[in-house]
């Protein structure tokens, strides 16, 4: 029986040959996108479980509220660990990870920039799973001096020899050299750190100050087995008291029952360590987080995608109903009960999906390096990885057969052999409800990808052309200026003297990009108690003119003035916080500073707000001091200056004073680019998968309107005989479609609003979402619609009506 | 009103050539009902498509009302054939989509009669067939002779000069067939010309003429009247 049932579904699919490529091409889209999406939710689930206590693992953070400046810290201070394994008997383990930037190592003749270096305690390798392939994980990192490398690093130092014992040392010499006592594989892609160099927390001083005054460890604890991080989380007030309090009478001379009756709010909290890479939301960590909400929106588009694609076959195979019909009396006559046509429609689509996902396999080969590559992602495909992937993809089959199978199966089973057989069945005319239901619910995932997709483009646009308040074309920041030391004037000069600069401005503030970044706390006037958190940026008199930002009142720094030092030039977001919001000039601001002197300062001038801070934040005041620093040169170029042979120019004059690291730069305009990957990559994902569901929705649409064409030819012939022409004829055929497209859009117009508001919220400023997106996309929908049903109907319309009416 | 001289048809399909009408000549005078029978497949329904311009000739000439149609495109003989001619088709082709009054009213949508007259044109043809109580039914819910009065109904609605009608009352039984010849007759003396493809003598005989046709040719013509 079987094996009839096989013959009959390749033969069925053979046949119906136009219908069968829009079903597996359609299946198989929507299978491939749904593995992809399911890698990338997968591997964001995974992150750090590699760890076997990963499930009884936590990070300790600290939050604090001083003097309005929130802040969230994802590193604490250097004796927490110790403090807390000693404190807390349900601690079991406590461990630390120093993050030690980009130090230089040397070996013999061979020098590298690590960027992957860190301090890590000596029980490191027993709390995270990292299995050492040399060495002894227990005793590798107790002495000072010792380091434990990955495979990749001991290549490129040592080439194919042995590393261990082998002595690496800092170019710098602050550092004693290190001996490597152990070498690891890798760290695994779904940690949330990835350091290459794990040198012993031993040789680093700073990790046994006793002090609670800043902190920068990361810090990670291992609890009892069965233990409720909650519960231990609930006594770290006692920390605060016990430790910070007392340091903190001392450095400053306030009490902690002084310092929180201000209103200020200190406190350690646990996050545990399978959150840390999509839960956290802190300033800076080891890692890119990932973003829990991604993760959920793709798993909806995963979701629909399939839908749509096993909706594609419901739609089909019911509409093609009347085909089947005459085989169905047949079947019914020659004694199979509904049981077994049902087995074998079933069994139809399970052998059509089956041969999708052999197509769907092949496009995620294909489409896999493109989406990594979008997403920034490394996802790879690969059986032995993912032992669970056959079950998995054998699951889908099963799922996405039934999922598209059943009602088809059950619709078609339930024919009733006399009527079939007597009459010729009047096709599928009870399922065109569900039929347009589902083609609605289709369009409606489109349309509401669609105008997701424009509305994010909208804002980039916005984003794109905003005046910004100050100028970012043709600005050249050259960064890192201050490690030329006593040689920075020079190079400034001769910058400032090539024909190619307008002008050039020493600061580490700049408004897009990496930036000094300094919270100023001032009052108004010399005796006021009021303090208003202000932002201060260090500038000297040539910044205003050089970013192009307006001066509204007073003047700019100037050498001129001998007293410039104590002046400031205020933005109108800090003026009005002041209280001025006119005659701000020649007013005074004042703070004490950390030794507990008073600090005047006079408003020389008033600039016009600029964005200093990305479009996701409010503009916020603002206090420029003059204190020339050369953190970075800002360049100002003529607009028809020739970059590549001024860069050129640049790095040999760089390298000429005397600077061992290569000269890095940007430009502005990138950089302010740069602050909103995070929404391109968005905008373009979103598109693409707007582009998907458009097109697996169009090859049911293609295909329900070539089959309603079909099936309409008889009456087409006959209307064509009573003097129809062909437009009206196409007319006909593409006006129910695109009623049911115009019924989608109206369902999706509102939910997408919606969505969109909610996410416009994360901006500060942001467009506004205008009725010409939703006309767009109505349009651009309506457009495809009426091009994939117009040419069915087209077809049908010109065909000769002698013939059609033959077809009876 | 129609005369053809040498008018030929020739279906080529992969493997042979249907030579379906052979050099055929004929005429039909306005007003005159012509019955055209002929063994199966000797070219009768290709001839009827031909003269209702739904097909074209591949030779000879058609003139329809003293002007030469048969090099006419696809979009004059649409305009041409909605205005002037009708047609009654052994299977009926009603749409089953629509219903009796619906069905009938299509001819006038397409030649774009307004609304209001349409309502007129449409009842008063619906009663002079005798099948206005029906007028909200689908075609299924209608016997043959019902569906095929509605056919002849639909074929009239718009006076065209010319109905053509390819076996009639082949799928009804002779009752209702009568019935369908009467208002056939009826019409014809209302001044429409009628031409009817037809193997039935019994049918024939209502007509003025009968042209006789054996493979592709006309070889007889009896005079009835
Ligand atoms: N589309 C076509 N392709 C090929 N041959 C055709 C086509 N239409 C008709 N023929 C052939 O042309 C010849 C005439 O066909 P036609 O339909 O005019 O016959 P008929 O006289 O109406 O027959 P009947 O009395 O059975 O209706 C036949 O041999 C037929 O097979
Ligand atoms: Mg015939």
């Amino acid at each position: 029986m079987i094996r009839n049932y096989f013959k009959i579904a390749f033969r069925n699919l053979w046949r119906n040959k136009g219908f069968s490529v829009i079903n597996i091409l359609g299946l198989a889209i929507g299978i491939a996108t749904c593995l992809i999406i399911m890698l990338f939710v997968n591997n964001e689930l995974s992150y750090d479980r590699f760890n076997k206590k990963a499930d009884r693992m936590v990070r300790v953070y600290f939050q604090g509220d001083v003097q309005g400046e929130k802040m969230k810290e994802s590193t604490v201070m250097p004796p927490v660990a110790q403090t807390m394994k000693a404190d807390f008997p349900e601690v079991e383990e406590a461990t630390r990870i120093r993050d030690y930037g980009t130090p230089k190592l040397v070996y013999g003749n061979k020098s590298f920039k690590e960027d992957a270096f860190a301090f890590v305690d000596s029980n490191f390798f027993q709390v995270f799973t990292l299995p050492l392939l040399q060495g002894d994980a227990r005793t590798a990192l107790i002495e000072p001096n010792t380091v434990v490398i990955t495979k990749a690093v001991a290549h490129k130092y040592f080439g194919n020899g042995d590393a261990m014992g082998k002595i690496i040392s800092f170019k710098d010499g602050k550092n004693s050299p290190c001996k490597v006592t152990g070498v690891i594989e890798k760290v695994p892609v779904n940690s949330h750190f990835h350091f290459e160099l794990f040198a012993s927390m031993a040789s680093y001083p700073e990790s046994k100050e006793p002090t609670w005054m800043y902190s920068n460890f990361y810090t990670y604890l291992v609890l009892q087995k069965g233990f409720d991080y909650k519960k231990l989380e609930a006594k770290l007030p006692n920390l605060v008291e016990k430790y910070i309090g007392p340091q903190m009478f001392k450095t400053m001379g306030i009490t902690m029952a002084e310092f929180k009756e201000k209103g200020n709010v200190l406190s350690f909290h646990l996050q545990p360590l399978t959150d840390i890479h999509l839960h956290s939301d802190f300033a800076s960590d080891l890692s890119q987080p990932g973003d829990i909400r991604y993760a959920y929106i793709f798993s909806a588009i995963a979701l629909f995608m399939l839908l749509i694609a096993c909706i594609n076959f419901m739609n089909l195979s019911t509409a093609a109903a009347s085909k089947r019909a005459r085989e169905v009396g047949i079947r019914k006559v020659l004694g199979s009960g509904k049981r077994e046509l049902i087995q074998q429609f079933l069994l139809e689509t399970i052998v059509i999906t089956a041969i999708a996902l052999v197509l769907a396999l092949v496009l995620i080969y294909l489409a896999l390096p493109v989406f990594n590559n979008l997403a920034t992602q490394n996802l790879t495909l690969n059986f032995t990885d993912h032992p669970l992937l056959i079950p998995v993809l054998l699951l889908l089959v099963v799922v996405v057969g039934f999922l598209a199978g059943s009602y088809p199966a059950f619709y078609l089973s339930s024919f009733k052999p006399v009527e079939v057989l007597k009459s010729k069945i009047k096709s599928g005319r009870k399922s065109i409800g569900l039929r347009s239901g589902l083609v609605v619910f289709q369009f409606f995932i489109s349309i509401l990808l669609i105008v997701c997709t424009l509305v994010v483009y909208n804002q980039l646009f916005y984003i794109q052309h905003k005046k910004l308040g100050y100028d970012k074309d043709k600005v050249l920041i050259l960064q890192d200026t201050w490690m030329l030391g006593k040689n920075v004037e020079a190079f400034r000069q001769s910058v400032k003297n090539d024909p190619r600069v307008v002008s050039v401005s020493g600061s580490g503030y700049v408004p897009a990009g990496k930036s000094n970044s300094n919270n100023f706390f001032v009052s108004p006037g010399e005796n006021s108690t009021q303090m208003i958190k202000t932002l201060r940026y260090d500038v000297d008199e040539n910044y205003i003119s050089t970013l192009g930002i307006q001066l509204l009142e007073g003047r700019n720094f100037s050498r001129q003035f001998g007293t410039d030092s104590s002046s400031v030039i205020l933005n109108e977001a800090a003026a009005t916080a002041f209280g001025w919001k006119q005659g701000a000039v020649g007013k005074t601001i004042s703070r004490l500073n950390n030794e507990g002197r008073k600090e005047v300062y006079s408003v020389v001038g008033v600039i016009r707000d600029f964005h200093f801070r990305s479009l996701h934040e409010r503009i916020s005041p603002l206090v420029m001091a003059f204190s020339p620093d050369q953190g970075n040169l800002i360049v100002k170029l003529r607009s028809n200056a020739d970059i590549p042979g001024l860069t050129t120019l640049l790095k040999k004059r760089w390298t000429e004073a005397g600077s061992e690291e290569p000269l890095s730069y940007s430009f502005l305009d990138e950089r302010y680019n740069n602050t909103y990957q995070a929404e391109q990559k968005m905008g373009l994902i979103l598109g693409i998968f707007a582009g998907l569901t458009i097109f697996v929705a169009c090859l049911g649409l293609f295909g329900l309107a070539k089959f309603t064409a079909a099936q309409r030819t008889k009456e087409i012939g006959i209307r064509k005989v009573l003097g129809a022409s062909v437009a009206q004829v196409t007319g006909m055929l593409s006006k129910e479609f695109l009623v049911l497209v115009l019924i989608s859009c109206i369902l999706a117009f509102p939910v997408a609003w919606w969505a969109m508001n909610k996410w416009l919220q994360d901006f500060a400023y942001r467009a506004a979402i205008s009725w010409w997106i939703f006309a767009l996309a109505g349009i651009v929908i309506v457009l495809i619609a009426v091009f994939t049903v117009s040419f069915q109907a087209i077809k049908a319309a010109m065909a000769n009506p002698v013939k059609s009416l033959r077809t009876e | 009103m129609i005369k053809i001289k040498d008018l030929e048809k020739i279906y080529r399909t992969e493997e042979v050539e249907t030579i379906a009408l052979n050099k055929l000549s004929m005429e039909v005078k306005e007003g005159e009902f012509v019955a055209v029978m002929g063994p199966s497949g000797c070219g009768k329904s290709t001839l009827l498509n031909i003269l209702g311009l739904l097909d074209d000739s591949d030779n000879g000439s058609f003139i329809f009302n003293g002007v030469e149609v048969g090099k006419f495109n696809e979009r004059k003989r649409a305009e041409m054939r909605k205005h002037n001619i009708g047609f009654v088709f052994q299977s009926f082709n009603l749409i089953d989509e629509l219903t009796v009054y619906e069905n009938v009213e299509l001819p006038l949508i397409y030649t774009g009669v307004k609304t209001a007259d349409r309502k007129a044109k449409v009842e008063a043809v619906l009663d002079k067939m005798k099948i206005m109580h029906r007028r909200n039914h689908y075609p299924q819910q209608l016997s043959g002779g019902q569906q095929q009065r509605v056919a002849v109904a639909r074929a009239v609605v718009n006076n065209p000069k010319l109905i053509l009608a390819d076996e009639p009352t082949g799928n009804l039984d002779s009752s209702n067939g009568n019935e369908v010849m009467e208002l056939l007759t009826d019409l014809n003396e209302q001044g429409t010309t009628i031409i009817m493809v037809t193997h039935s003598e019994h049918d024939a005989r209502f007509s003025h003429r009968i042209i006789r046709m054996l493979d592709g040719q006309t070889v007889t013509e009896n005079i009835l009247v």
